[in-house]
């Protein structure tokens, strides 16, 4: 391998940018523009349609889902209700919160200390350690979960079976290389000068890192944060090998098995599911232009 | 100074380097250390698990054997693998091996790799004829089902990403929008989406996907639930009537397995346009500005220069959407029906059912190091092709 995979996938960040800006200059209507509207509107429609149905379904009685309804007659808002408290919602919502909460702070901390490490520390082994950590991104979760199912019952390592606890769902994914490798990126760009003249007022690599390039570092921090928020409230294959009780069930799980025991319940179904996907929804909503370009630069969903 | 530190070996480095070296082996520890144990060790312990007989409790040393089982027959697997190998070296051949050379060498050497191609079709094909007489058939035909979803899906949302990335840099107002709303779907969580749209292509009549067939005039399909490949479903009276008997791989993918394909180009095609459209921002504005001054059309425009500026975007995202089909999991899980039998089962859910519903753990690990060996030879193909070309300014 001549250059690892995660740089290629870097390269797109900064034509997103570019244009973006390019779009802002004055704007004139013009006839030729409408059907590449239509085009667009019809397309954006269709590519809606899936989210339209969820929601107005979620809101309809039993019987207005299967009578081919729209649009429900009153919004039974109290589906959500009754999905958030009876069909145990509140209990995943929750655990996913902290779930995710945890395995944002672990990432932060780990690839923050490991990015700083490969792009300002001199030691020996650092290129070959880094390159070996690259490397893990092409490998596909299909070949993992099995073994990391049989090390969490403990049954490679002695150390007791974390099934149904918060460690097995968090530790695991509190480490990605690639977002080492946002961090070393960021990192390489401060200048040395601000590190020769922290290190002449007394500062070590530590304090040089929390007082001086994290706040530097916004941009990438934030970055890091939607990227492994989204993967880690989106994951499914993992959490449901490790939850075989309620316990700390994730939303992701909980809305499945919550499809095999709803039956014909499509109304509460539809309710979980929006759920699940407002938090998601709602931080794309707020922050789209660092999400839309984070997370189209990592290639997120293998 | 602690004697953790490779310096001992070299006595002249001095105490600072030392203490630097350590502060930066402390630093990458915590990420390295949960990488190597849950991402890297992990590898090793399949291929050891693939090389015993484990069911739930770890058997007898059994060498190869799982392999075998899942390939059937050493001989198709080395033509099949082997054969895809040769992809990679037809290219070589083509591009880089006769490159200072001129004239008929040249040529020879692309001659070379022609036939060498042809080759690799050949080894492909027989090998996987060897190996299907004899091997897993459950998992084989999985990866047929993953070779459907891949071509099924990967060429289609490219088109479509293409257009829209296309029309929405026309500088058109609302492009922000129309750029977020075509890309939410892919920041969907999975099993949501994937709930959703059990419920539209559900065999029920009232369901919308068979609302908008009755309303078409069509009649209603059984969608998820249906295990005829789509050549049946949708010409069968035709081929009856014409005497034609399509089976095995020409007949298609099943007609759940189409519904899952739209379940992909719905998710990946706003992913690909906003790629798209980052690849659109880099042609330089003046290549169209002389194209136009020289008389060429809109059209002209487009297939000379944007089509041929963008191609290597399209290649990598064509390899990166393939990698995604074998690695696809949440969505076909969750859409799976339980009485379609395997309908829409590809390579990664078979993996998943042979371990978890089957309990045949050594099996299990021995396909998942198949899966992998065929997902490292598309990097491998992708980096090899495309890896210098992409991006490289």
């Amino acid at each position: 391998m001549t250059e690892p995979a995660a740089v290629r996938r870097q390269a797109p960040a900064e034509p997103v940018r570019a244009k973006a800006a390019a779009a802002r200059e004055p704007y004139e209507f013009r006839l030729a523009h409408l059907p590449a509207y239509l085009a667009l509107v019809v397309g954006a429609v269709v590519s809606m349609s899936p989210f339209l149905y969820m929601v107005s379904t979620s809101l309809m009685t039993l019987g207005e889902t299967i009578n081919r309804r729209l649009l429900p007659a009153t919004p039974q808002w109290v589906n959500y209700r009754t999905a958030w408290s009876e069909a145990d919602f509140a209990l995943y919502f929750r655990n996913s919160v902290i779930i995710t909460a945890l395995v944002i702070v672990g990432v932060l901390v780990t690839c923050t200390l490991a990015g700083y490490a490969f792009a300002r520390i001199r030691f020996p082994g650092r290129e070959t350690i880094f390159l070996v950590l690259l490397a893990t991104l092409m490998i596909p979760g299909t070949v993992t979960f099995l073994p990391n199912f049989l090390m969490v019952r403990g049954e490679v390592i002695p150390w007791g079976s974390w099934l149904n606890t918060l460690p097995a769902l968090t530790v695991p994914f509190m480490s990605t290389a690639f977002v080492i490798f946002l961090f070393r990126q960021f990192f390489l760009g401060i200048p040395h000068e601000l590190y020769d003249a922290a290190r002449i007022d007394g500062a070590g690599h530590l304090r040089f890192l929390t007082a001086v390039v994290v706040p530097m570092s916004k941009p990438v921090i934030m970055t890091a944060t939607l990227l492994t928020f989204v993967s880690s409230w989106n994951e499914f294959l993992w959490p449901l090998l490790v939850t075989t009780t309620p316990k700390w069930r994730p939303l992701g799980v909980g809305l499945y098995t919550f499809i095999s025991e709803a039956g014909p319940q499509t109304h509460l179904l539809m309710a979980g599911a929006v759920i699940t996907v407002l938090p998601v929804l709602l931080v794309y909503f707020l922050t789209q232009k660092q999400f839309t370009e984070g997370i189209a630069t990592s290639g997120l969903k293998g | 100074m602690p004697a953790t530190t490779p310096a001992i070996r070299r006595p002249r480095v001095s105490a600072s380097a030392r203490r630097e070296w350590l502060t930066g082996y402390l630093f990458v520890l915590p990420a390295a250390l949960i990488i190597a144990v849950f991402g890297i060790f992990p590898i090793g312990y399949a291929i050891y698990m693939s090389l015993h007989r484990w069911r739930i409790r770890k058997g007898a040393f059994v060498g190869l054997d799982n392999y075998l089982s899942v390939v059937g027959d050493w001989w198709g697997a080395l033509a099949f693998f082997g054969g895809l190998l040769l992809i990679i070296a037809a290219h070589w051949l083509w591009v880089d091996a006769f490159r200072r050379d001129d004239g008929t060498v040249a040529l020879a050497g692309r001659l070379l790799g022609a036939l060498v191609l042809l080759g690799s079709g050949v080894a492909v094909s027989l090998g996987w004829r060897l190996m299907t007489a004899e091997g897993d058939r459950r998992f084989l035909q999985g990866l047929t089902r993953t070779v459907y979803y891949g071509f099924g899906s990967v060429p289609v949302q490219i088109v479509l990403a293409l257009v829209i990335a296309t029309l929405l840099f026309q500088k058109l107002r609302g492009q922000e929008l129309f750029r977020m709303l075509y890309f939410l779907p892919y920041v969907t969580p999975a099993v949501a989406a994937a709930a959703v749209f059990r419920n539209i292509f559900s065999p029920r009549p009232e369901r919308p996907a068979n609302t908008v067939l009755e309303w078409l005039g069509l009649p209603t399909q059984q969608w998820l639930f249906e295990t005829r490949p789509v050549s049946q479903v949708l010409f069968g009276g035709l081929l009856d009537r014409l005497g034609i008997e399509l089976s095995g791989f020409w007949a298609g993918p099943s007609l759940a397995l189409v519904t899952v394909i739209v379940f992909g180009v719905w998710t990946y095609t706003g992913y690909n346009a906003v790629i798209f459209l980052a690849g659109l921002g880099n042609i330089p504005k003046q290549l169209y500005e002389a194209a136009a001054i020289d008389g060429a059309t809109r059209v002209q425009q487009f297939r000379h220069i944007t089509v041929p500026l963008l191609s290597p975007v399209t290649f990598y995202l064509t390899v990166l959407g393939f990698i995604g089909t074998f690695q696809a999991f949440t969505h076909i899980y969750v859409m799976r029906a339980p009485n379609t039998r395997d309908a829409v089962d590809t390579a990664s859910i078979v993996i998943f059912d042979t371990f978890y519903g089957r309990n045949n753990f050594s099996l299990a690990a021995a396909q998942s190091v198949i899966l992998f060996a065929i997902i490292l030879i598309l990097t491998l193909l992708q980096n090899r092709l495309f890896g210098r070309r992409v991006f490289s300014d």
